[in-house]
Parts: structure tokens; sequence; C-alpha cells
């Protein structure tokens, strides 16, 4: 993957100095959804992000793609947004039965196959 | 016959004395005349001697003392005779020609070191922001992005403090930058200034800057702000607000400090109009580099500062304006809306309950989407899902976001 461009605003900006996620909850595949909560009174990558979810799911690791943002940095939004009720969580739900080897075994198999 | 001859001896004594009289008269004569001459003589050699001291002890030094960018004035000479014009005037003149090129000879050349060093330390912070950004995106842990942050920051400032010094000794701010928005140029110079949290960004326009005077805005805006922010009490915000005008948009600074005094702002304007030279040797000690680095980059690149309006709060409101020439809008950037039109079978939820992701505008399609879900769904379907899923993420990352520009990120170094 390339260097992406030196951004013009840096991250302690973005964050206001922020690097601890006001939650600890948020891995690369949480998935957030946005409320529906006006977005106004935030900052432009907040506002990005709720606009982005507006409609569905995301993954914290697509909406860090979609803003050029690291990972860390957008979980800090991503939880601050999940704060002012903007958005909210949804953990990765497990399936209907508890999970067997098999099944895990399978799983790998298939994205094996896949990838 | 004695007598005869006594007479004729007298009528010679006679003749002779008054003959030795006349010429005493004379030679008198002249000896006064010589006197009066030779006194004139000593007293113009004295007035030349004093002269000459006088230009040796005096003029010459008061003329290597001249400040520079001040008219040269130094004392005339100690005596004026009318009719005269001074003698030593030319040797002035020389010494003052020589002056003058030896001073620019000088400064030339500090200059262009100067420059070079300043290219080389830019190029550094450069490189430097291109390591920590990158240190960013691998590393997860929050401590570990507190401190990147903090070392960001402080490479951010460095960046400008070598950027400033790089213009004032000729060079153009070098970086190129796509067309931002007016909001992001101005969070841009937040990133470069100490107090970037004191800076508050209140209003926005639709409205952004064109790519070649994104980076000289952002440094002008840069100085500005760290001026606002060091003469405000460091508990007091530093206000920034947008007022679109018909033939541009002003920014505007507004802190909670003191006033500029009629001197002070007298020569802030000047320096900030480009009507006081700005130049590392015209800064004063200790340097003032804000307002002239301001002042250059607004000369040259066609936007105009002034800081001679009082702020709200009792400090000083200063107003960047630039004109519709530097001004452009962004295409569909600031329209959030993710492309890709949803399916109109599709709900937000599955029967199942669980909630169904949308793929956003990136990602392109994929051979053998998620399966169709149901409820209860076997255990393949699954796998197949998160295989799905996990590509989706990788490609959702790998994938240039829709705003980043062609990789004009090499070679965007210093230029002079």
């Amino acid at each position: 993957m390339k260097a992406r461009r030196r951004a013009l605003v840096r991250p302690h900006v973005v964050t206001g100095g922020r690097a601890h996620p006001s939650r600890n909850i948020f891995d690369l595949v949480t998935l957030v959804a946005g409320t529906g909560r006006a977005a106004a009174g935030l900052s432009p990558e907040k506002r990005r992000i709720a606009a982005l979810c507006r409609d569905g799911a995301l993954s914290v690791a697509e909406i860090a793609g979609h803003l050029a943002l690291p990972i860390s940095v957008t979980k800090v939004l991503v939880s601050d947004l999940v704060d002012s009720g903007h958005l909210s969580p949804r953990v990765p739900t497990p399936a209907d039965e508890p999970s067997k080897i098999e099944i895990l075994q399978e799983v790998l198999d298939g994205l094996r196959a896949r990838l | 016959m004695d007598h005869t001859l006594l007479t004729a001896a007298l009528a010679c004594l006679a003749a002779g004395l008054a003959a030795v009289a006349v010429l005493l008269l004379r030679q008198r004569q002249i000896t006064a005349r010589l006197r009066r001459r030779n006194d004139a003589l000593a007293y113009e050699m004295r007035l030349r001697e004093d002269e000459l001291r006088h230009l040796v002890t005096t003029r010459l030094p008061a003329l290597a003392e001249v400040p520079r960018d001040q008219p040269v004035t130094v004392p005339g000479p100690l005596h004026r005779r009318p009719g005269r014009a001074d003698e030593l005037q030319p040797v002035l003149d020389l010494a003052a020609d020589l002056v003058a090129r030896a001073r620019t000879q000088a400064e030339q050349s500090a200059t262009a070191t100067l420059r070079a060093m300043m290219r080389a330390v830019q190029s550094l912070a450069n490189e430097q922001q291109v390591a920590i950004s990158a240190m960013q995106e691998r590393h997860d842990d929050p401590a570990v992005l507190e401190d990147l942050l903090r070392i960001d920051h402080m490479n951010a400032q460095l960046g400008r403090r070598a950027q400033a010094t790089a213009v004032l000794s000729g060079s153009w701010p070098g970086q190129q930058r796509s067309a931002s928005s007016l909001t992001d140029v101005v969070r841009g110079a937040t990133s470069r200034i100490r107090d970037y949290l004191r800076v508050r960004v209140t209003s926005e326009v639709g409205v952004a800057v064109v790519s070649r005077a994104v980076e000289p805005v952002v440094l002008a805006l840069a100085e500005l702000l760290d001026n606002a922010a060091r003469h405000s009490q460091p508990s007091t915000p530093v206000e920034v607000n947008f007022q679109q005008a018909h033939n541009g948009v002003a920014i505007m600074i507004d802190d909670a400090g003191v006033a500029m005094d009629g001197e002070d702002l007298e020569r802030a304007t000047r320096t900030l109009t480009g009507r006081r030279r700005a130049d590392v040797h015209a800064l004063g000690d200790p340097p003032q580099v804000g307002f002239a680095v301001t002042g250059l980059l607004a000369a040259r690149y066609g936007f105009s500062v002034s800081v001679d309006t009082r702020s709200p709060y009792g400090g000083v409101r200063a107003v960047v304006f630039l004109p519709t020439a530097l001004l452009t809008r962004l295409p569909a950037e600031t329209a959030p809306v993710p492309a890709a039109p949803e399916p109109p079978d599709r709900t937000r939820t599955t029967p199942g309950g669980l909630v169904k992701r949308r793929r956003v505008s990136a990602a392109p399609a994929e051979q053998g989407g998620p399966a169709p879900a149901r409820p209860g769904r076997p255990a393949r379907d699954v796998a197949a899902g998160m295989g799905a899923w996990q590509r989706g993420t990788r490609s959702g990352r790998a994938t240039a976001p829709p705003d980043s520009d062609p990789p004009a990120s090499e070679g965007e170094n210093s230029r002079p």
C-alpha cells in the first residue's frame, strides 16, 4: 500500500489531541451504524463518518479507509460519535449455535478457497 | 674743492640713505604680506587637518553605521566656507558605495546559505512526517498513538518554522497540495501551531482554496494563528470566522489578547502590505517573523492581510482576504452521500435481525457476494459471508479513498 499523501489536517487536530478512545470496544471489524441523529456541530471528519454510516453499518476499518485516517484515530472519532449518540455499535453477532471445531475448520477452508 | 667734495659725499649719502629707507620700507611691506599669507596658509592647513580628522573619526564611522534601509545621513564638514564645495565629498561617496556593495554581497551570501540549509531542514521535516504518518497507520495502541500525535505536532511546528525561514530567505513554500476546503485549510494551519486546542472554527463556507495557493495560505494563517495564540491568555480561545464577500472570502482570526498600540500597528501594517522590507536581514532582534512571512506570501500570491481592526474580545482581529481568483469549489467532495444506490429489496436488517451491511462506493463489485440471508444460516453460508466480508474490508482499505489524489506525494519536497 503506497504511502498516503501527507494529510493537510494532522491527526492531533482531528482528534483534539486525544489518542485514547472513550470506550474500548472497537476493533477493525466492529460494525457501527448511524442512528440518524442530526450531525450539525460536528467536526468535518465526524460529519463524514455520520454520513457514511447513515444508511447502514460499516466497520471501523472501512471508515478509516474512506477517511484516509489511521485506524487508531478513527477509533477515537467513532467512539466519540457513539458517546454522542450519532452511531450505535453492533458487536458482531455470533452464529446461532455455538461454534464448533468443524465449523471453524469449514470457515477456514472457505476463506482459503476464496482468498 | 673740499667743500664740493663734501657736498657730493653728503648728497651720495643722502641718496643712499633714501634708497635704504625705501628698500627697508618695501622690505617691511613684503614681510608683512608674507606673514599674512603665511598665517592664512597655516589657518587653511589647520582647517584641512581638522576636516580630515573629522572625516576619519566621525563621518566615515557614521557612514558605516547607517542602519540598513535608511537614507544615508552623515554629519557634514566641520567648516563650511561659502563658495567652496566639500572637497572630501567624493571620498565619502566612494566609501558609501563600497559599504553598500559589501553589505549587499554579505547579505546575498548569507541568504543563499540560509536558504540551502532551510531546504535541508524542510525536507527532513517532510520525511519525518511521512515516517510518523506511517507509524500512525501501523500502530494500534492508544499509548503509542498518543506519543505519535505529540511528535507529529512538534514536527509540524518544526516544519512551519523551517518553511517560514525559507520564505523569508526567498524560497517558495514548496509543497504541492490539492485544492482544499477553507475549513481544512484553517485546520491545516491549526495543526502547525503550539496551542492548536485553543483555535475554534465556528462558521463554515462551501468554498475551497485552489491548489497552488493552499500551502501559502496555510502558512500565512498558521503564522497569524500563532501570533494570536501567543499574544493572548492561554485560557482564552482564538476564534476563526469566515465571511463571504462578493469578490472573495474573508477569514477573520480574533483573539482576546491585548490590542496593538499605534506604533506597532503602523509597523505591522507596513510589513503586511509589503511597504516595509521583509527578509531575514530586517527582522529585528528578537526576530518578528510572523507578519513578515505573511506579508511576503500575501504579496506573492495575491491575497491581502490586515490587522488594524479590534476583535470583539478586545484583542486583535486579523483578516485574511482571499480574492475569487484563489477560490474554487470542490467537486462533490462535500457531498457525503454514498454513491451506490441501494437495491430496493434490501432492508436494513436481515430477517434474522442482523444488521445488513452496505457497500459504500469504494469497493468494486465482487464475484459471489454474501449468500442471501435466511433464518438459521448453515455454516457454509456463514463462512462465505465472512470471507466476503473480510475481502470487502481489505479492499476497502486497499482502494484509494475517493478524495485522495493521484500520487503527487512523491517529489513534493521543498522547491526553491
